[in-house]
């Protein structure tokens, strides 16, 4: 053990305060009266951005994670948080889309008297800063039961958001979600206990230390991420996701599906990367892989056959999440080709943060286009560009991320992953990517040509929405487009830190 | 004058962006569409050899050959843009197009200017992503067929092209991504025979080679004719840069050089023969381009085979004509249908001219791309099928003009409008003038042009096509096929697709019930242990 | 082999594992959200008996018992009520709009 890790860091306590600041802020919300509850959160989720920025850039200037033991307690006895580049990324994304959506969402939960849910402002906040906290605690977590907590929290809060305008439909949503998540958390759970009964210790750079290739971690590891991809919504495991993210509102919609699946999935990369022993993976990467390619297949077709934009931007994300796990083969493929397997490495981080920009402002442009006129089916589209151009405008860059066209966030990732696969030779996963992209044309251009035509009789718009929402959604699609602008080349940023690259 | 560049590339982008926000550009915008190519024009005749870094990973380099095809596309937007306000008249403000039009001409002078991987991807699939928009222009079942056939051939030669591109990238040590780079590294590349196959299957679905080219006859055939100059002119022509930057001319590969040039020779031949038994002027129009874009392919073949440095030129000077020739034509066929037969000598004349003008006609512009290439195509087997398929070229071209006559109005006195009757002049003499001017810089010295023997190789072939059309046109019984040709056998596969779809959606909907749901969470953590113990 | 052997613990784990077993079985083939909430119910009760199990096995130092997971049991006991709440909440409020619907006589 490098005896420098397993202290708290000079900017150690940024970590903690990503936790506890929104905690903080959910109990501020408890203490205002509601006029000020947004202002509140908005004023908490800026605070969370700043933490998350000097996390990120402690972590640049430092070249090495942070660590806060908290207590001052070593692990295995006490709990460590730790981010290293990737997490801080993932912090900062999170904290970006969370302070936009925010921003977006003002006004929209209002106080209603005689509606069936009275407390919707709360309820939308609460769970905002909830979703914000948990994914912080995802990220930093060092302990696989902490870990698991993080977990709960991250679904206990998301579920609300799911039927938050309180209908028949969106409640039932909402439960199977429910309790999907709580069987694949189950799962986890197990693989806890196996962990802890096989090694004493739930830390997972002690584990990754010990090095341990025994039954009982391979079968920790498989439950784990059973029950972990079962929360991601990996095809075939994606039942609750198209409804739950199709009804809910469109600002929790957003943030459910940019962020909440990613803090599943950041679980799964750091079990596979970092505690499975190199060469046990082989097999079972290529499941992984197999998987996301029929996501990315299964998920495209059903999105070009959804006849309402919310559904459609929902079944595209099962198929993006699909791209996802192609990074498991393609990054662990084989020893000799790791630069093929940094590339992978970038490229899967990239199809992430690109998908989440990208599909968040999607489903806030899908959200505005209800607003302006009436109903979000797609036959009826005709002229929506002459009411709506920002919010085309939106979808089309969007649009233009999710179908990997450069310059995008999504083209990068699209670009590296296949550099590794067919520098690897392994075509088969070449031949997956290019496929979906072929199919995001395909049900992006179902809503932008209609999107983009101008109809016989001059369309109207029903209700007046805010340019600030607007243009919320318009910065995430730009900041998707931007990420394009980065060089098609390995981060070193992804690299620091990396428990693999701590003990080789 | 790099700043010009630049500017070529955004100008229409720009005022798409404009037009979406400002109701006052966009009331007049219609009738300005003709300023949009400007910049790309003067970019053409003044910034030569400039180069311009962008942001991240863009960037815009011009060179003689990319200026030739920068400025001939340029001009045929202009002209165009000119003829379109007029054709569309009376639907010019409840059915604007102008969108479609200026992110199609964005990619497509953009394209030209290319100076790295990433930005030649996106500039290509713009110009062809956006041309859908043109293509479904006018509505109605058979153009929104023609625009799903056009569709989906785009982005399957989009993803050919992108393997190709990634192929290039990954075969390149040094990690650059510009062009000559990627191209220089390419024949030392262990993927190089990969690299050609997808660079060819990309840009030959551009170009419409056999058996890529289902799309190009309905698509032409639907379009409305400014849209199908612009496509037939300046689009396709992504295609033919793509050939002139990256098939790696400085380096003789025998073997492919020779394949491309069969691959080549099957399209021009092919083209002609399909061609004849089409009614519709436009679809004869379109297969003509085929067999224009497989001679040029074949040329390119045989550069590549020879090694020969003054190809992209040679090439480049020959699709210039085509631009012109191609794209007036079409502009021609939209003047003659608002012509009655009194009006319709000044049209059809120089569109006899035009037309001959492809298969070679001594002394036009046409000839001279002939001449221009001839060197390439070398004295051997190609040569003669050169000669060959400027005859086949001469029959398919006389077919058209009489097809041609009989779209004119049957109002004997109507009269196109001005704009649209000046376009297609101003198209005409560029085909027929503007080679002359760039002759030189090509090819050398002009007196080659004037020799009896040239004018001798150039004119058989077209006699022997003469008399070949006149023993075809007394057929008593000549076959027809439906543009697309081969598109009907594919019909049933389209049929198996839709059917392949129902049913992944039933078995997504199986899946996604409960228990099975459930019984494959838990199959899936006992398969993933089974793996990871396998696996130690 | 007489059943003697059998200690406590190991009483424990398999009475952990039948109660993961019936669980599994509930949440997967059970129709109804009752029914699947009470199965998770039992899945999670056998996952902390194992908790259970390691903290007797896996006590070291001369311990009786490992004081760790017993932490964590209580931790995901905790977790599990949330959950179980959260859950009974979403089926009421649906009971309820199934009532309210039933009520109008639209179905």
């Amino acid at each position: 053990m490098t005896p420098g890790l397993m202290a708290t860091t000079p900017g150690g306590l940024l970590l903690v305060l990503a936790v506890v600041v929104p905690v903080i802020g959910i109990l501020a919300l408890w203490l205002v009266r509601w006029r000020a509850i947004e202002w509140v959160a908005i004023a908490t989720l800026a605070i969370n951005l700043v933490v998350s920025l000097a996390t990120l850039q402690a972590v640049r200037a430092s070249d090495a994670s942070l660590v806060y033991l908290v207590g001052g307690w070593m692990p295995p006895l006490g709990l460590a948080l730790r981010a290293d580049g990737i997490a801080a990324v993932m912090m900062v994304m999170t904290g970006a889309i969370v302070a936009v959506t925010a921003l977006y969402a003002r006004g929209q939960f209002g106080f209603d008297p005689h509606g069936p849910e009275r407390r919707r402002p709360m309820v939308f906040w609460t769970m905002l800063l909830a979703i914000t906290g948990a994914l912080n605690l995802i990220f930093v977590g060092e302990d696989l039961f902490n870990l698991y907590v993080a977990l709960e929290l991250l679904t206990f809060a998301a579920v609300p958001l799911v039927s938050l305008d309180g209908s028949r439909d969106t409640l039932a949503a909402a439960l199977r979600y429910l309790v999907f998540a709580l069987a694949g958390s189950v799962l986890y759970l197990l693989g806890v206990a196996v962990v802890y009964g096989a090694y004493g210790t739930l830390d997972l750079v002690v584990l990754a230390e010990m090095r341990g290739a025994d039954g009982a971690l391979l079968l920790a590891i498989a439950l784990m991420t059973a029950g972990l991809i079962a929360k991601t919504a990996l095809f075939p495991l994606h039942l609750w996701l198209p409804p739950a993210h199709a009804g809910a509102p469109a600002a929790a919609s957003a943030i459910l599906s940019a962020l909440v699946v990613k803090g599943s999935f950041f679980l799964i990369l750091g079990l596979w990367f970092d505690l499975l022993p190199p060469g046990l993976g082989a097999i079972g990467a290529n499941g992984l892989g197999m998987l996301g390619a029929g996501a990315v297949i299964v998920g495209s077709v059903l999105a070009l056959r959804q006849e309402r934009l919310k559904l459609l931007v929902a079944y595209s994300t099962v198929a993006q999440i699909g791209y996802l796990f192609l990074v498991f083969p393609l990054a662990t493929g084989s020893e000799a080709a790791s630069p093929f397997a940094s590339l992978a490495w970038t490229g899967g981080v990239l199809q992430l943060l690109a998908h989440a920009f990208a599909k968040a402002a999607m489903f806030m442009a899908a959200g505005l286009v209800y607003e302006a006129i009436g109903h979000d089916r797609i036959a009826g589209f005709k002229g929506l560009g002459r009411i709506a151009p920002i919010t085309v405008l939106t979808m089309t860059l969007a649009s233009v991320s999710l179908m990997g066209l450069p310059p995008s966030g999504g083209f990068s990732a699209k670009w590296l992953m296949l550099s590794a696969a067919l520098g690897e030779g392994a075509w088969w996963w070449a031949v997956v990517i290019l496929a979906g992209g072929l199919l995001a044309a395909g049900y992006v251009f179902r809503i932008l040509v209609p999107a983009f035509s101008t109809p016989e009789a001059p369309a109207e718009r029903k209700y007046p929405v805010a340019p600030v929402r607007e243009c919320a959604a318009l910065v995430l699609a730009v900041i998707a487009i931007l990420i394009g602008f980065l060089p098609l080349a390995p981060w070193p940023l992804l690299a620091i830190g990396r428990i693999a690259q701590v003990s080789p | 004058m790099n700043v010009l560049l630049p500017l070529a590339a955004l100008f229409p982008l720009a005022l798409f962006a404009l037009s979406a926000f400002s109701p006052w550009v966009r009331q007049r915008l219609a009738r300005l569409l003709w300023l949009a190519p400007l910049p790309g024009l003067v970019a053409a005749l003044f910034a030569i050899d400039g180069a311009v870094t962008l942001p991240g990973p863009l960037g815009l380099a011009l060179d003689f050959p990319g200026a030739m095809l920068l400025g001939a596309a340029a001009l045929i937007w202009l002209a165009a843009g000119i003829a379109a306000p007029a054709f569309w008249r009376e639907k010019l403000e409840t059915l604007p197009y102008q969108s479609w039009w200026l992110l199609t001409m964005t990619g497509s002078l953009a394209v030209f200017m290319a100076a790295n991987l990433v930005t030649f991807y996106l500039t290509f699939s713009l110009v062809s992503l956006a041309g859908y928009g043109l293509v479904t222009r006018d509505g109605g079942a058979a153009a929104f067929r023609a625009g799903r056939v056009y569709f989906t051939l785009a982005v399957v030669g989009e993803a050919f092209l992108l393997t190709a591109f990634v192929l290039l990238a990954v075969g390149t040590p040094s990690g650059s991504m510009a062009i000559p780079d990627v191209v220089a590294a390419l024949p030392a590349s262990p993927s190089r025979d990969a690299a050609l196959v997808f660079l060819i299957l990309g840009l030959g679905s551009k170009m419409g080679l056999v058996p890529l080219h289902v799309w190009m006859p309905p698509t032409y055939s639907a379009a409305p004719f400014p849209a199908a100059a612009v496509l037939s002119g300046a689009a396709v022509k992504a295609g033919v840069i793509g050939l002139v930057r990256f098939l790696p001319f400085s380096a003789a590969l025998p073997g492919w050089g020779e394949a491309l040039a069969m691959v080549g020779f099957v399209s021009a031949f092919f083209g002609v023969a399909v061609g004849l038994t089409q009614r519709n002027p436009k679809a004869v129009l379109a297969y003509s381009s085929i067999s224009q874009m497989g001679f040029i392919a074949a040329v390119a073949g045989m550069a590549l085979a020879a090694g020969r440095l003054a190809a992209p030129s040679e090439l480049a000077f020959y699709a210039l004509h085509h631009v012109f020739a191609k794209g007036g034509l079409f502009l021609a066929l939209a003047a003659i249908a608002t012509t009655g037969p009194r009006h319709l000598r000044p049209i059809l004349w120089p569109a006899i001219v035009v037309a001959l003008g492809i298969a070679g006609l001594p002394l036009t512009g046409g000839a001279l791309a002939k001449l221009a290439v001839k060197d390439a195509l070398g004295s051997g087997l190609a040569g003669t099928l050169g000669s060959l398929s400027a005859a086949a070229s001469t029959i398919l071209m006389l077919h058209f003009i009489t097809r041609a006559r009989t779209i004119a109005a049957s109002d004997d006195r109507a009269e196109a409008p001005l704009a649209i009757r000046g376009a297609w002049w101003i198209a005409a003499a560029a085909a027929l003038l503007l080679p002359w001017l760039l002759f030189p810089s090509v090819a050398g010295s002009i007196g080659k042009v004037l020799e009896v023997k040239a004018i001798f190789d150039l004119a058989w072939p077209m006699v022997l096509g003469g008399v070949a059309f006149l023993g075809w046109s007394r057929l008593s019984r000549r076959p027809e096929l439906p543009p697309g040709d081969v598109l009907i056998v594919l019909r049933p596969a389209a049929t198996s697709v839709r059917g392949l779809t129902d049913r992944i959606a039933r078995a997504e909907a199986w899946i996604t019930t409960w228990p099975v749901a459930g019984t494959l969470l838990l199959l899936l953590a006992i398969g993933f242990a089974g793996a990871m113990v396998a696996a130690r | 082999m007489s059943l003697a052997p059998i200690d406590a613990a190991t009483l424990y784990g398999l009475t952990g594992a039948v109660l993961v077993g019936i669980g599994l079985y509930g949440i997967v083939l059970h129709e109804g959200f009752i029914r699947r909430l009470l199965a998770f119910n039992l899945l999670g009760g056998g996952v902390f008996l194992l908790f259970g199990v390691i903290a007797r096995r896996g006590a070291g130092a001369g311990f009786s018992g490992d004081p760790v997971p017993q932490a964590l049991v209580i931790t995901g006991v905790v977790v599990a009520f949330c959950a179980t709440a959260l859950a009974i909440t979403l089926i009421e409020r649906l009971a309820a709009e199934d009532d309210a619907n039933d009520g109008d006589g639209s179905s």
